[in-house]
């Protein structure tokens, strides 16, 4: 009756407020027309010639309880019990009242009316009114309007009283009371109704809040929802009197528009996170793996933001603003011989000419200890930010991944397989049909695979042919990465004979071969392995784990030939470097001396900045070797985006109207978004970005730019072209795998910048080091300069091995310390893990016992029943066989056994029941119905099964 | 100009594309350079020299034999697109739980779906065939005759299929077709299922069997099927008759009639 008195809605409610509100000061009247209203429901309950008969007791409303319920009982013996319950339950709680109840009552009143000709309610209201003038507060128009009301009133009950020969007055009266009601109760309430009426919003309230949890359908939730919604809004402003009404209708009204506002405030949040809508909409057409790469980017792109503020704000600024300007100095100035092509495209494309020397690179930067009116150190700040990228990068990948760890939690994937499949496979980001079919059709897929799985884990008959295929695949891709090394060896081999030649006298393409080289590969050789990869026939999971292991190597092996190329570079100029020098010495001794021979008295000559000879400064080549792959790299991307997807794609889509086969479903088809690939090249991109920077403070800005540009081209290639996967992975697990494959490489590129930094001096002519013997003594030189001695005798305390050397091992204790007790704590977690679902299945185990035993006596109570009841047929009810009853009760099963109830039973059916189940084994059916816990019936169920179940565990257990 | 290094850089992608697609590449060599090195070499149409293998090498009067030794000549000399043994098996399934008593099939090529098709039907059903080209009618007749049906099991029409439809009624006095197998050119199926649909002949229950409809594919026949509603429908999926790593798939459709 519960569900129904919520569902009631608002017409309830009022009805029993006016019901209550006409009968003002008849308290006990009411009480009685509960009590009749009950007996009418009951009543209604039976057939309609006992109400006939029932008909006088009712009127005379001196009703004996005791005895109608056993008249009750004789009349209809199955429906008491229940009968009697409900009317308890109506008399404990008033409030609620089902909208039969309120129906009847209606019946009820109107039938009252009938008999009393409308007297009551016109003395009612004349009560009501002098009421009313006791009051003093009470204006005049008030009063009219209250007249009017109950004018109105008295029509309606007019109405009803006409309409109540029918079982159940319309609702549509119902309604249109409460339409007129409304106006009229909040003067008119007392303060019992009030609270009553406060009572009953305060339970909507519980019940909107508690909606969603109810198992209810759909529709009627709805239903409930809005009802519920108006009632409270219709009535929470009657709450309260006067000033304090306002007051409440105020608050009320604030609480609604502050929550409108917090809502809004949620979506202008959404709306503040870059891409998000964008991402959302990713994430909805191609399932979450893909969705995670654009979050992924989008992480990326916020910390290339950092970095570059840091190299742009700390670096790069400065030495704009407050440094020499440009043309100052020599390695301010480009050099005369380069001056005439300096402004050409193709050089500033390849950063020359006037890009090379800029703020972008490293030789342009000035060794003077400290620039402008600030006094900025300029070196110092330079070999801080250089430090301080790398040290951030660290630290928020390592948190990240942290993070992750948390998340992930202790996972053993293997023990419920198919459980895990079946509940949560499901992706419910997913909002577009076609990546639904897909997934769906994934998902199906995979349970294939894993009864295959399960069912060939038993029988390997081709273990040797898949072993040879998978050497063979990993064989085939060896070759692959060993040639693709080998041809970026060659390339660059080549390129050095090519600058040795002077750079002028080949064409674009061979200058820009080993960039060229290097991206192709790295884009076409994923594909190969992906294709190698299908003869291992491996899960796609682990094929994916592979494919990641294999381009891993592949870019590594690209990077690091690279790198290695570049070192030979850098000897090269730093020889040439050497040359130079001892070139300078001889040219400025030479002219010094020409000046002095010329003219003693005359001024110095000003040689112009460009004229000077420089060295080859091997840091700004680095810087713009990094910059150029990263250029490249980028380009070879959106091409490969444009052509690849773009142009795949409108082909398929423009030529498949005239094409004889169907191009969209077969051969060449829409492309679809490689989600590892594209990972993997972010992150390698981003090595790049680490090692470089230190050389070329542009480089983050350029990062920046393209991902930014990659973001929004990204976006759009992946909504416009390409088609979702065939196969929506779930990107839950690989998170943290990328973030470690990131961590790996930001390690692998720091090693390189660092074993430069700290091996290789710095040249002689350009950047903030020149002059120095390494470029980490410029720390040394802030510590004597800027700080007071005491603290450098400290630093240089402090950095002795032999206080370094205890602190460090100190450090790496601590790190195996923490270490250790992380992975008691996950044994632990394990632990308790186990330990959980032992207890479950105990508890399984107990209330499935229980259970059985609850069935059984059950069982014996009917029995028992049966049995007495064929006793009393039979005529043959005698003390002897109720004992014997009663001690079978205890001891059925064991006597069975022993087959001396033939005796005892009088019904030799239910024994030819019992006898062959016995003997059975528990079936796993019986187990899952007995799990679901309280012994009773299932609706399906024939009666006569229901023993079999139960009797045969119970006498094992004996 | 362009450097070898840079050239060889896209070797690898050579390699992908030549083993990605390799199954095509092999359907193009033996569907379409093999037919027209035959044709060149013996002047005879490629389903003349199926009928002359299948004449010498089957057993007259036994529809497996013929349809046996097709399968061999197809897989093994050449290429021809039957509907093939594995999907055929799906035919006949379908076959025996309908027995319909009216079939009509559109393109029966050299009369191998043809065959198969009149073997499982029930005894009294009648088979209606409809052939476009002439040569081709000409040894569908031969092959239905070998293979021990007459008549009154097969008929041959001799006719494009969107002429034919909407005469059926009236030449042929058919009422309401039980089943129907397209297998020809595949523009014409959504067509022809209209017209199919307009002409009423397509009763609750009857199913509409269209083969290739994922390679060569029929994508409007499908977005069809999936919007109108008409259908209860499914695809059966497998790979290209005769070849192994061609994905195709066979559309079963149930008409449900208008609700």
């Amino acid at each position: 009756t519960q569900c129904l008195c919520a569902t009631t809605g608002v017409e309830d409610e009022a009805a029993t407020f006016q019901q209550e509100h006409r009968h003002t000061g008849r308290r006990r009247d009411n009480d009685r027309e509960k009590k009749r209203k009950n007996e009418r429901r009951r009543k209604r309950r039976a057939s309609k010639a006992e109400e006939a008969g029932d008909e006088l007791p009712e009127r005379s409303e001196k009703t004996d309880k005791s005895r109608r319920r056993r008249a009750k009982t004789d009349q209809e013996p199955k429906t008491g019990v229940k009968e009697d319950g409900e009317q308890f339950k109506v008399k404990s709680e008033k409030a609620a009242k089902s909208r039969k109840d309120v129906k009847n009552e209606k019946n009820k009143k109107a039938e009252q009316e009938e008999a009393e000709a409308g007297e009551r309610n016109a003395k009612g209201k004349k009560r009501r009114e002098s009421a009313q003038k006791d009051e003093k507060e009470v204006k005049q128009e008030k009063v009219a309007v209250n007249k009017k009301a109950q004018k109105v009133k008295k029509k309606k009950h007019k109405e009803v009283v006409e309409t109540s020969s029918e079982p159940e007055t319309s609702e549509a009266d119902g309604d249109e009371e409460d339409d007129e009601e409304k106006e009229v109760r909040p003067e008119t309430l007392s303060a019992e109704e009030l609270e009553m009426l406060k009572e009953a919003v305060d339970e909507r309230k519980k019940l909107i809040q508690s909606l969603r949890g109810k198992p209810w359908p759909m529709k009627k939730k709805l239903v409930t929802l809005r009802e519920s919604q108006k009632f409270v809004e219709k009535y929470e402003g009657a709450l309260g009197k006067g000033k304090g009404r306002k007051f409440y209708a105020y608050k009320v009204m604030m609480t609604k528009k502050w929550m409108k506002f917090q809502r809004d405030f949620e979506n202008f949040k959404t709306a503040c996170i870059p891409w998000e809508m964008k991402i959302k909409e990713i994430e909805s057409h191609f399932g979450s793996s893909v969705a995670s790469y654009f979050i992924f980017l989008r992480w990326m792109y916020g910390i290339n933001l950092i970095l570059f503020g840091l190299t742009f704000g700390l670096v790069m600024v400065p030495e704009a603003l407050m440094g020499r300007p440009y043309g100052s100095i020599p390695r301010k100035t480009v050099p005369r011989a380069e001056e005439a092509s300096a402004m050409d495209f193709a050089v500033l494309w390849d950063f020359g000419g006037y890009a090379q020397y800029s703020v972008l690179f490293y030789g342009y930067y000035n060794n003077q200890r400290a620039v402008g009116w600030l006094k900025f150190r300029m070196p110092l700040s330079y070999f801080l930010v250089g430090v301080g990228t790398v040290a951030y990068s660290y630290m928020v990948v390592i948190r990240t991944m942290a993070r992750n760890a948390n998340e992930s939690g202790v996972g053993d994937d293997n023990s419920f397989n198919f459980s895990w499949k079946m509940f949560t496979s499901w992706d419910y980001l997913i909002g577009n049909p076609e990546t639904a079919d897909n997934k769906f059709a994934s998902i199906t897929t995979s349970f294939k695979e894993a009864i295959l799985e399960e069912q060939e884990s038993h029988k390997d008959d081709n273990i040797h042919l898949t072993r040879f295929l998978r050497v063979l695949a990993n064989f085939l891709v060896l070759c692959c990465l060993a040639g693709s090394g080998y041809l970026i060896y060659f390339v660059v081999r080549r390129s050095q004979k090519f600058a040795i030649d002077g750079l002028e006298n080949h064409t674009w393409w061979e200058r820009n071969e080993v960039n060229m080289v290097m991206s192709l590969l790295g884009m076409f050789c994923p594909m190969l392995f992906d294709v190698i990869s299908a003869l291992e026939n491996y899960h796609p999971r682990v094929a994916l784990q592979w494919q990641l292991g294999r381009i891993f190597a592949l870019f590594l092996g690209n990077l690091y030939t690279f790198i290695i190329a570049l070192m030979d570079e850098i000897n090269l100029k730093r020889d040439e470097e050497k040359i130079v020098k001892f070139n300078i010495s001889t040219w400025e001794a030479g002219l010094f001396n020409g000046t002095l021979w010329e003219n003693s008295t005359a001024p110095p000559v000003t040689i112009q900045p460009a004229d000077v000879p420089r060295g080859p400064c091997w840091e700004t080549m680095v810087g713009q070797e990094f910059v150029r792959l990263i250029i490249s790299d980028t380009m070879t991307t959106y091409i490969t985006l444009l052509i690849g997807d773009f142009l795949r794609a409108v082909l398929v889509r423009f030529l498949n109207y005239c094409w004889c086969w169907d191009l969209e479903a077969g051969f060449p088809s829409y492309s679809e978004f490689d989600v590892s690939g594209n990972v993997l090249g972010l992150i390698f991109n981003q090595g790049m970005i680490w090692m470089g920077a230190f050389y070329a403070p542009c480089l983050p800005a350029l990062n920046v730019l393209r991902l930014h540009v990659s973001m929004y081209l990204q976006c759009w290639a992946v909504m416009c072209c390409n088609v979702p996967q065939e196969r929506v992975f779930k990107a839950s697990g690989s998170n943290n795998f990328y973030m470690a494959m990131l961590l790996v490489i930001l390690f692998l590129s720091t090693l390189p910048a660092i074993y430069t930094i700290v091996t290789i001096p710095p040249s002689f002519d350009c950047g903030p080091f020149s002059g120095k013997k390494r470029m980490f003594d410029v720390i040394q030189e802030t510590l004597e300069s800027d700080f007071p001695a005491w603290f450098s005798r400290v630093f240089s305390y402090a950095s002795n091995p032999g206080l370094v050397l205890p602190f460090i091992l100190l450090m790496v204790l601590a790190i195996y310390y923490l270490q250790s007790t992380s992975k008691s704590y996950r044994e632990a977690n394990v632990e308790l893990k186990k330990k959980l679902q032992m207890q479950n299945e105990e508890n399984k185990k107990k209330s499935k016992r229980a259970a059985l035993k609850a069935q059984l006596d059950l069982e014996e109570a009917r029995k028992a029943a049966s049995q007495n009841t064929e006793q009393q047929k039979n005529n043959s009810g005698s003390l002897q066989d109720l004992e014997v009853d009663e001690e079978e009760k205890h001891c059925t099963s064991h006597r069975m056994r022993h087959g001396k109830n033939e005796r005892d039973h009088p019904s030799p059916g239910g024994d030819k029941d019992h006898q062959p189940a016995a003997t059975r084994a528990p079936v796993p059916r019986t187990y899952h119905h007995d799990v679901r816990g309280p012994p009773g019936y299932l609706p399906g169920f024939p009666r006569q099964s229901e023993p079999r179940m139960s009797r045969a565990p119970s006498l094992q257990r004996h | 100009m362009v450097s070898p290094a840079i050239a060889l850089a896209f070797l690898p992608l050579l390699l992908t594309l030549i083993i990605r697609y390799r199954y095509f590449f092999v359907l193009f060599y033996r569907a379409v350079l093999v037919r027209i090195w035959n044709d060149c070499a013996t002047g005879l149409s490629r389903e003349e020299r199926a009928f002359q293998y299948v004449l010498t090498q089957a057993t007259p009067g036994d529809p497996d034999s013929i349809l046996d030794t097709f399968d061999l000549w197809c897989s093994k000399v050449e290429f021809i697109s039957n509907i093939g043994p594995k999907k055929g098996k799906i035919l006949d399934r379908l076959l025996m739980e309908q027995s319909p008593l009216t079939v009509l099939e559109l393109g029966s090529h050299c009369g191998y779906s043809t065959v198969r098709i009149a073997r499982a039907l029930p005894l009294g059903a009648r088979l209606y065939s409809v052939e476009m080209d002439q040569g081709n009618a000409a040894i569908v007749e031969k092959v239905v005759r070998l293979a021990g049906f007459d008549d009154d099991t097969v008929e041959l029409i001799v006719n494009p299929s969107d002429e034919v439809i909407p005469r059926l009624r009236s030449d042929y006095g058919l009422e309401r077709l039980d089943f129907v197998f397209m297998d020809h050119w595949k523009k014409c199926y959504l067509p022809d299922l209209q017209l199919l649909e307009g002409s009423g002949l397509l009763g609750k229950g009857s199913m509409v069997v269209a083969d290739n409809v994922l390679f060569p594919g029929a994508p409007k026949f499908l977005r069809y099927i999936r919007k109108c509603g008409l259908y209860e429908w499914k695809i059966h999926r497998a790979t290209l008759e005769y070849s192994r790593g061609v994905r195709d798939g066979m559309a079963e459709l149930v008409f449900q009639g208008i609700k």
